[in-house]
């Protein structure tokens, strides 16, 4: 496990108040793990604050599950090193 | 700025839930700033607590919340005839210091995201300058007839 999914899961776990192991990279948030919108949402203001990134609302429907959030947020942490380049 | 008329155009809370007074600064999608005045008429102070009145931090939260209510209406421009209900999703406040009768709560909310229904806000109230409360509260709104 890389750290960005350990820091990614983590601090999941911590806004749904599930414990970190219960976050495998495929379980689903709503399904799976009683996440609701308002949950969602923090998940994703939580990641842009933390990595200081952007992420835009339409990404919100894609971020499903563990794997699914960490290919969004990489793909704006990407965009964010080549913009400071 | 809004009056009461105006606000209670907005919040569907009345007597003795209705948590804000005035509305002092209103930028749509960026800022509102709310006045709650605290009265020692207030019936909470009854019993919270019997000689000595404070006010209770819930109802700070309380006050906050329905501000921020006042932030995504306005923001979201969503229209006055529909009838709408609000939800509290999560709350993380720190309280400072004690709100007292006869102070006068000053609620500034910022949005941190928002979207059509749900938002994620920046609060914090002050008394004579002085920050008494701050956090972040998460909120969404449905339609209901």
């Amino acid at each position: 496990m890389d750290n960005l999914e350990m820091e990614i899961k983590n601090l999941i776990a911590e806004i749904i108040e599930k414990d970190p192991n219960e976050i495998t990279l495929q379980a689903k948030f709503f399904e799976d793990l009683g996440v609701d919108s308002m949950m969602a949402l923090e998940i994703m203001a939580a990641i842009e604050k933390k990595y200081k990134i952007s992420i835009p609302e339409e990404k919100l429907a894609q971020m499903t599950t563990l794997a699914d959030t960490i290919t969004v947020a990489k793909e704006y942490l990407v965009n964010k090193e080549v913009t400071n380049a | 700025m809004l009056n009461i008329e105006e606000i209670q155009a907005i919040l569907p809370q009345r007597f003795p839930f209705l948590m804000i007074d005035r509305v002092i600064e209103l930028e749509p999608g960026k800022k509102v700033v709310a006045i709650k005045n605290v009265s020692i008429n207030e019936q909470f102070f009854n019993g919270h607590f019997p000689g000595s009145p404070v006010m209770p931090g819930v109802l700070i939260v309380e006050a906050m919340a329905q501000a921020s209510i006042v932030l995504f209406f306005a923001s979201k421009d969503l229209a006055k005839d529909k009838k709408m209900a609000y939800y509290l999703g999560s709350v993380k406040v720190r309280f400072l210091h004690p709100v007292l009768p006869g102070d006068q709560l000053k609620i500034t909310v910022e949005p941190l995201k928002m979207l059509s229904n749900i938002g994620i806000v920046n609060v914090s109230a002050e008394v004579a300058g002085k920050e008494v409360a701050k956090g972040e509260i998460s909120l969404s709104a449905k339609e209901i007839s």
